[in-house]
């Protein structure tokens, strides 16, 4: 029994030691979808602007933190989290988490024709559809673009914004 | 990190109306590092080809920095050595202290030691002197792979390489000088000083060493084996003194370096000297962004284990050694996930008898040509990177050793794994060759599986666990025999088969004020082993003179600011030897020791100075250092407490 108990206690001690021990900066997705955002403009866009998250990423509570409710350029930022598809609809910016990678056909199929940016956690997902997949670079945190996917759907962005793009397609 | 920290304020705060863009290109990926992620996040080309984190490095790698050197007060590498999981100290022969590794004997030319990437290993046996030998003073890192480095580093690579990079080379940027003195009983126990000075320049760089150092081996008495005449007092009869003296000069991508190093050691009947030359030039040639060639030509010059009879004054052995290397490597980052690294070496070497006693069958001179020919290969995908490489290398007289290499790592989030199976190759040296029995000996081969797992738990704290299985076919291996006429044969042969398996761990907590480096290492005999040298008929769980579990703890704690307190700890198994006999000699256990060792150390942030003082066993334990194989020398009896005082001066040059 006691021993049982110490087990537990340990397994306790290493969870919380788990929950301190965040080592991807969320954060910094975070930062860059805001950069995103401030530097581009989607057609016949509502006053409320809405982020989806697909799947399960740390980065929903970082965005649902610094970035709901916030107003950019004249648009109330709305987060939400979608566990299949059917979720993703009306949104202005899809957040596809790692463990949704495999699903990017069909979001792509999904929002086709839709004014919405797929963004990618997993990098070289521009290649399959996304408009934007993040991209750790010697430690920083980067991201390629897909313009033609951009421009298909209408969505501009800023020259600038797009320069700091790690490849452009 | 100020720059990012005002970024990711101003991004969540969102009230900056004109975010600089620019600035987004340089936000971290990755949370604030602590020391120990930095540790860990510092990337390394020792194991590969492109410069990976310890973590996903193709190899089981342990990296020590100058920080955690001169906080512990070590007074050689041995000091250090001993604090790596699965390494140990054994003599070899004539006092010369060699590294074991993982429960093996390896200073038989299987591992190999590069300082500032100049091979350490003699040219005719491929060992290495230890104690008291490198200016650890001076270094600014080690990074050790616990395991085999062949299909990068070659024939004297099989089990492990120790790569040795002073600060001359990278951080100082001034004139600094060092002293170490240690006093062990009544007797001085050793003195080494050195001095050094590096200027870096926006083209040009340079920087010049000195350091020269004097020790004895033990301050007790050493009885030999055999028990004829009385026992010696090694404070008087026993030495190892250190010269080195290296230069650098680096012009835009072309490089220069020299170095001349010395190491005298003597046992109370022989005296044995190493004196070694060496020069490189290397040219970093950017053919284009992606691609780097690098020749280089490098030149050695050695007089290896010359040695003097003390009581007939004479050399016994005395021969020179030279050789003349080119090579040619080639860097391609074919993409961002895809690099190529691959090259061609060729080498000459060159053995002379200095004593003219037709020592190379009939002959003084005896000539080696080499080649060797390499590629790996690195795939960084998402699930795991692959490392895929080869080595081929042949010399003129033995068969060539073929020798390929597969690695799977990966780092996601807080865990990493690494899956490695490499073979590895010793390459027989010359004097392998020209004492082989009957005239013939191949290269020895070693296949090593290893796996590892780690989990970082906290920013500060992190678990890695290993396990390995190391089997070494057709082992070269020293035998001496007696003939009727009394005197003795020594010959090499290749015995089928030897090596160990076990497991290393270590767990390593870092704060700001203190850290903890704790590891554990274990290791037995594989099932089939063949070379009876290396056995006791006392236990077969473990080889002669190596340990089979090993506990170490390395830790500091910052008193005060500039003062810190270093405890060290290191307890090792019982081993076991053959001790002084009249007859044949007997078999004989050493007991487990516990080695503490203190070390206060205090660098005032006001001045260039800074002052430590010690002591190593602590508890007197004096764990002796026995021979590593059945070869007639007893164990070299432990130096009792030492009491250190070290001290160092630093003037940086005002920065250009």
């Amino acid at each position: 029994m006691k021993n049982k108990r110490n087990f537990f206690f340990i397994l306790i001690l290493i969870a919380s030691f788990h929950a301190h021990a965040q080592t991807t900066n969320y954060q910094s997705y975070a930062v860059l979808i805001h950069g995103l955002i401030k530097y581009s403009a989607w057609p016949n866009q509502q006053s409320e602007f809405k982020i989806t998250v697909l799947g399960n990423s740390k980065a929903y509570s970082e965005m649902e933190k610094s970035l709901a409710g916030k107003n950019i350029n004249g648009h109330t930022i709305r987060v939400d989290k979608a566990e299949d598809i059917a979720g993703i609809q009306g949104a202005d910016i899809v957040y596809i988490s790692e463990g949704k990678s495999n699903a990017i056909q069909e979001v792509v199929k999904a929002t086709t024709n839709a004014a919405a940016i797929i963004i990618t956690e997993r990098e070289g997902l521009v290649r399959k559809g996304a408009g934007i997949s993040f991209i750790i670079v010697d430690n920083k945190l980067r991201f390629d673009i897909n313009n033609t996917d951009l421009e298909k759907r209408q969505i501009k962005v800023s020259a600038q914004f797009a320069s700091l793009a790690n490849e452009t397609l | 990190m100020k720059r990012f920290i005002i970024l990711v304020f101003a991004g969540l705060g969102f009230q900056a109306q004109a975010q600089d863009l620019d600035s987004l290109l340089n936000i971290s990926a990755y949370t604030q590092e602590s020391e120990l992620q930095e540790q860990l996040n510092h990337a390394t080309t020792v194991a590969s080809g492109k410069a990976l984190t310890t973590r996903e490095t193709p190899g089981i790698l342990s990296v020590v920095t100058a920080d955690e050197i001169q906080k512990a007060g070590a007074r050689d590498l041995t000091d250090i050595l001993r604090l790596i999981p699965g390494f140990d100290i054994a003599q070899d022969l004539q006092f010369v202290v060699g590294a074991g590794m993982r429960g093996n004997w390896a200073n038989d030319g299987k591992i190999l030691i590069l300082l500032n990437g100049f091979p350490m290993n003699d040219l005719l046996y491929q060992k290495n002197a230890l104690l008291n030998h490198f200016p650890v003073d001076f270094i600014e890192r080690i990074e050790i792979i616990r395991g085999p480095g062949s299909a990068l580093y070659g024939g004297s690579a099989e089990y492990g390489v120790i790569n040795i990079i002073t600060k001359s080379t990278e951080s100082l940027n001034g004139i600094a000088v060092t002293g170490a003195g240690g006093v062990s009983r009544d007797s001085l126990g050793r003195a080494n000083a050195g001095v050094m000075a590096v200027q870096h320049g926006k083209n040009m760089s340079w920087d010049i060493s000195a350091y020269k150092g004097k020790s004895i081996v033990s301050d007790q008495s050493y009885q030999n084996m055999s028990k004829r005449g009385p026992a010696q007092d090694l404070r008087r009869t026993s030495y190892a003194d250190p010269v080195n003296m290296n230069l650098g000069l680096q012009y835009k991508n072309l490089s220069f370096r020299t170095m001349y190093d010395t190491y005298d050691v003597s046992e109370p009947s022989v005296k044995t000297s190493f004196q070694q030359y060496f020069a490189t030039l290397k040219y970093d040639w950017k053919v284009a962004q992606k691609i780097t060639i690098t020749p280089q030509i490098m030149f050695t010059h050695q007089t290896p284990w010359s040695t003097w009879n003390k009581s007939t004054n004479a050399y016994t052995f005395r021969t020179q050694a030279s050789r003349v290397t080119g090579n040619l490597l080639v860097n391609y980052d074919v993409s961002r996930k895809i690099n190529i690294n691959a090259g061609a070496l060729y080498y000459h070497d060159k053995a002379e008898d200095l004593l003219k006693s037709n020592h190379y069958n009939g002959s003084n001179y005896m000539n080696l040509y080499n080649y060797a020919v390499f590629a790996q290969g690195l795939l960084v995908h998402r699930l795991a990177n692959v490392t895929l490489g080869f080595r081929y290398e042949k010399n003129s007289r033995t068969d060539g050793a073929f020798v390929p290499r597969l690695a799977l790592t990966k780092k996601i989030e807080n865990f990493h794994f690494k899956a490695l199976y490499s073979e590895a190759f010793r390459t027989p040296s010359i004097e392998n060759i020209v004492l082989a029995q009957n005239g013939k000996i191949s290269p020895e081969r070693t296949h090593v599986f290893e796996l590892e797992v780690g989990y970082q738990f906290t920013p500060e704290m992190l678990i890695a666990v290993n396990g390995f299985s190391l089997n070494n076919h057709n082992a070269i291996i020293y035998a001496n025999e007696e003939q009727m006429d009394g005197s003795f044969i020594s010959y090499y042969s290749n015995y089928s088969k030897t090596g160990t398996q076990g497991i290393e761990a270590i767990y390593s907590i870092r704060k700001k004020k203190w850290y903890v480096n704790l590891s554990y290492s274990y290791a037995r005999p594989v099932q089939g082993n063949t070379v009876t040298s290396y056995t006791i008929s006392l236990s077969d769980k473990q080889y002669l003179g190596m340990l089979s579990h090993k506990v170490t703890l390395n830790s500091n704690v910052t008193l005060i600011k500039g003062l810190s307190l270093n405890p060290s700890v290191i307890v090792g198994s019982k081993r076991y030897t053959y001790t002084p006999n009249l007859g044949p000699p007997a078999e004989g256990t050493l007991p487990a020791y516990t080695l503490v060792n203190a070390f206060l150390r205090y660098e005032p942030a006001s001045l260039p100075f800074t002052i430590g003082a010690g002591v190593y066993d602590l508890l007197n334990q004096r764990p002796a250092i026995p021979q590593a194989y059945d070869g007639d020398y007893a164990a070299i009896p432990g130096k009792s407490r030492e009491y250190i005082l070290k001290l160092s001066y630093q003037f940086n040059f005002a920065k250009k």
